[in-house]
């Protein structure tokens, strides 16, 4: 068992320095993985945005407060499209467009059965937690300007997070099952996601593992707020986890 | 509400312990799957003390294991994720066990205050070294006598002397205990002399030197799996306090005259139901446990919530009067060699 004695501890323990060393935001490298990581943000708040008005159409008591969520995510959507000006960045949103086809496609699908509490996982849980998670990691590495604007955007996500969670906590017994089963078919899309970006991330100093943990936190946190038990969420997560 | 953050003794003890729990996916998940993993608050208690009072507490396996040292950035993360949760949860005071403190004092976590959106407040987290270092230095006092040894003649090394609990168990056998003579052994020679002056006296000697001539070692540094201690040239009898971590004292030295006692080890008068402590590999996970955990549980039952044992030799003589009289108040007796020679004998 290695101590922290251990020769490998000792070398590595002056590591701190370089991990929160700044990436250099002007390198063609850079700015390559910029533009893809960039798009998948802007696409991201587009079709957040786009699915809060279509919850709003299954949930019509709330659709005012649906709307307000979906101008959130279109101020985001603005914000981060100055980050990439801001970079010299053009955003590659076909590529963002793939990248989120299986999602959207199930959210979708979703919609047309009319089935709220799947849809609400897709966006309100496993997207919201997935931008928290991805967000609180961009931040400490990021360019000064896109910092600012994402620190902005991060307040505001917690406030879409908690809108899914109270509903569903509201309806939890009448959601459980659908929960789990949409749980089932959509997580192990995150995590493919999380795999596909993982090389552009760490290009940007962000790593695959801060962001697989980082994620689960969040919706882990969520899932206890909704009222599952500490091992509904553990196995429900395990499907995260499993490659 | 006190929390414990503790951590299995090796990624194969880890796996076993999430596959009995039901946690297959993970249980069968590489180490980069657990890298990745959060932690998990496992298991709920309720703890009554011999006067009557009830507490609860929460143990959150922090889902490290030791074999992630090598991967600081990981070590780190499961640190803070875990004293994030532990604060979300509003648990008031929390031990860190195990590697935990060793990583966040090693590692200068205190630089690390901000966890996404959370904030620590070190108030409310404890390294739980106060309680340690008083129930080691009750058991050096409690068990040379069951040796023969005469503390007021002996000699007692102190390796890692110079550490927070090491200074402490100094501090404690020269002022209240009176030895003989205390042997000082540390790394660096600048802490050490530093050490000799606060106590008036103590001799500073190498590892190697200070072996032969010790009637009692404490352990109180992690050990490099490299040391080789010849056992022959120890004094017969001699005790051994293993209070390092983790505790693999026992198959270098023990024998023939070589007493290795568990340091830092405290046993609850009654049984607790929890199933965490069979991690820890103690013998009776009912009731035993570290001292450290212990410690949270103490300033719970005393609610005195705040950092008791932070930073770096910051434990007062007046410091271990207070959680020793809790510790005996609330029902912990200090782990001593005869129960240790009876399990030999049956």
């Amino acid at each position: 068992m290695p101590t922290l004695n251990s020769p490998e501890v000792a070398a590595i323990s002056d590591l701190d320095g370089s991990a929160s060393q700044l990436p250099d935001f002007s390198s063609a490298s850079y700015k390559d993985a910029y533009s893809r990581i960039n798009a998948i943000v802007i696409e991201g708040e587009q079709e957040a945005h786009d699915n809060y008005i279509s919850l709003g159409t299954l949930i019509p008591d709330q659709a005012e407060e649906l709307k307000g969520l979906a101008r959130m995510e279109m101020k985001h959507m603005k914000g981060f499209t100055a980050c990439g000006n801001n970079l010299g960045v053009t955003a590659d949103m076909d590529f963002a467009r793939t990248f989120f086809a299986p999602l959207h496609g199930n959210f979708q699908q979703a919609l047309k059965e009319g089935k709220v509490v799947t849809c609400l996982l897709i966006q309100a849980l496993l997207i919201e937690a997935f931008a928290i998670s991805a967000y609180h990691i961009y931040i400490p590495v990021a360019d000064p300007f896109a910092r600012k604007i994402t620190e902005g955007v991060v307040k505001d996500e917690y406030t879409h997070l908690n809108y899914g969670q109270e509903w569903l906590k509201a309806n939890f017994e009448a959601s459980k099952d659908e929960l789990m089963e949409a749980n089932k078919v959509n997580l192990p899309l995150i995590r493919s996601m999380l795999e596909e970006v993982a090389k552009d991330a760490a290009v940007l100093h962000m790593e695959k593992e801060d962001l697989i943990e980082d994620f689960l936190i969040a919706y882990q946190e969520a899932l206890n707020e909704i009222g599952f038990s500490s091992r509904d969420i553990a196995r429900m997560a395990a499907a995260a986890l499993a490659v | 509400m006190f929390g414990l953050i503790g951590h299995s003794t090796s990624f194969e003890a880890a796996r076993r312990k999430a596959s009995e729990l039901g946690f297959d996916h993970i249980a069968e998940g590489d180490l980069d799957v657990w890298c990745s993993a959060p932690p998990q608050l496992v298991e709920n208690v309720e703890v009554t003390s011999p006067t009557g009072k009830v507490i609860t507490g929460a143990y959150i396996d922090s889902c490290f294991v030791p074999e992630m040292l090598s991967r600081f950035k990981t070590a780190r993360r499961k640190v803070l994720n875990a004293m994030e949760l532990a604060q979300k949860k509003g648990i008031n005071i929390t031990a860190l066990g195990g590697f935990t403190s060793i990583i966040f004092e090693n590692f200068n976590l205190l630089q690390h205050q901000h966890v996404r959106s959370t904030t620590l407040e070190w108030e409310r987290f404890t390294t739980g070294n106060t309680h340690t270092a008083w129930v080691i230095s009750r058991q050096v006092e409690n068990n040379a006598p069951l040796l023969g040894i005469d503390l007021s003649k002996a000699k007692v090394a102190v390796v890692g002397a110079t550490g927070d609990i090491g200074s402490a168990v100094c501090r404690w056998l020269a002022n209240r205990t009176g030895v003989g003579e205390l042997l000082l052994v540390a790394r660096q020679q600048q802490p050490l002399l530093d050490l000799q002056q606060e106590l008036g006296g103590g001799r500073i000697l190498t590892l190697d030197e200070a072996l032969p001539e010790a009637d009692v070692v404490v352990w109180v540094a992690s050990m490099p799996r490299t040391l080789e201690i010849d056992a022959a040239s120890l004094r017969k009898p001699c005790l051994m306090i293993d209070g390092g971590y983790p505790k693999n004292l026992d198959a270098k030295v023990a024998g023939d005259g070589v007493h290795v006692l568990k340091g830092g080890i405290v046993e609850f008068g009654s049984d607790i139901g929890w199933s965490m402590m069979e991690i820890a590999e103690m013998e009776k996970p009912q009731r035993q446990m570290f001292a450290c955990f212990a410690e949270a549980m103490l300033l719970e039952f005393e609610e005195c919530h705040t950092n008791f044992s932070w930073g770096r030799n910051n434990i007062t003589l007046e410091k271990m009067d207070f959680i020793g009289a809790a510790s005996v108040r609330h029902g912990f007796s200090t782990l001593n060699l005869k129960s240790q020679l009876q399990a030999a004998a049956a």
